[in-house]
């Protein structure tokens, strides 16, 4: 299964159908950074014939574009709305590679979204796992969307 | 008398989006009643009469499959028609739903389109 390929497609479906924004992908990062700064990050937890995660990291001013599009009102500071809706475009982008993977045979339950955010914090990824990191832009900022699937 | 609609679902963006999604689809609704999960949607329940439910999967407190499994207990709200509008695609999930009850299901994202075709043979 081609994770980029995956990611891409799920990230710009949900873009395009709920927000009636594109999403463009880029190239594929080859190295994390763990540290963010300024940003919000959702992460949903994978379960199951083996574990993932699925993570989204958005700058603060991207992610009250975001948000304020998913609301279709003015969103000026990240509040509960923000993380709410950040964490449900994580679920969303979760959700559909967890399709994908169980074409694959593999079977996952999805944890609920995890959200954090603020002016510098560090989110670790699983140990020993392949992952993808794909950076995205957006009318109005970037943001990174990020799979690891445990060895 | 107008009809009344509950969407159940943890994240209040999302419901937000369906109840804009009904509206977009030509859906008119005399009241739209929203709950953050399968309990507090029977707690509803217990004091409201609606016509058709829309519900979430993976929530916490109580799930929509168990939402499903307690309202298919209850005489009194047994027949309302639920949908199912989720991330959770999986023909397992959505399977063990329509065997509780579940009239039928809507992918994450979705359209106000799918939504009319789905509730609408079912108003």
């Amino acid at each position: 299964m081609d994770l980029n390929k995956s990611i891409s497609q799920a990230t710009q479906e949900i873009f395009q159908t709920m927000l009636m924004m594109e999403a463009n992908p880029g190239q594929a990062l080859t190295e994390r950074d763990n540290g963010f700064v300024d940003s919000v990050s959702a992460i949903v937890g994978m379960a199951g014939t083996s574990k993932g995660m699925l993570a989204i990291h958005i700058p603060e001013s991207t992610a009250l574009v975001i948000t304020s599009s998913f609301l279709m009102m003015e969103v000026s500071e990240v509040d509960e709305d923000v993380k709410d809706a950040i964490g449900e475009l994580a679920n969303m982008v979760a959700g559909s590679i967890k399709a994908d993977l169980t074409e694959q045979g593999q079977d996952f339950k999805l944890s609920i979204p995890s959200v954090v955010c603020g002016a510098e914090y560090e989110i670790d990824c699983l140990a020993d796992s392949d992952g993808v990191i794909m950076p995205f832009s957006i009318d109005g900022g970037e943001f990174l969307v990020e799979f690891h699937l445990q060895k | 008398m107008g009809k009344k609609v509950l969407i159940i679902d943890d994240s209040n963006t999302m419901r937000k989006i369906v109840t804009r999604s009904l509206r977009q689809a030509g859906l008119d609704f005399e009241a739209i009643l929203e709950a953050g999960d399968g309990q507090a949607a029977l707690d509803v329940l217990a004091g409201e009469t609606v016509d058709i439910i829309l519900s979430d999967i993976n929530m916490p407190v109580m799930d929509g499959i168990e939402f499903l499994r307690q309202k298919q207990a209850d005489p009194k709200i047994k027949d309302i028609p639920v949908v199912m509008i989720t991330t959770e695609a999986g023909a397992d999930i959505l399977d063990e739903a329509k065997s509780l009850g579940a009239a039928g299901s809507i992918k994450k994202p979705f359209t106000p389109d799918q939504i009319q075709e789905t509730l609408g043979s079912l108003l």
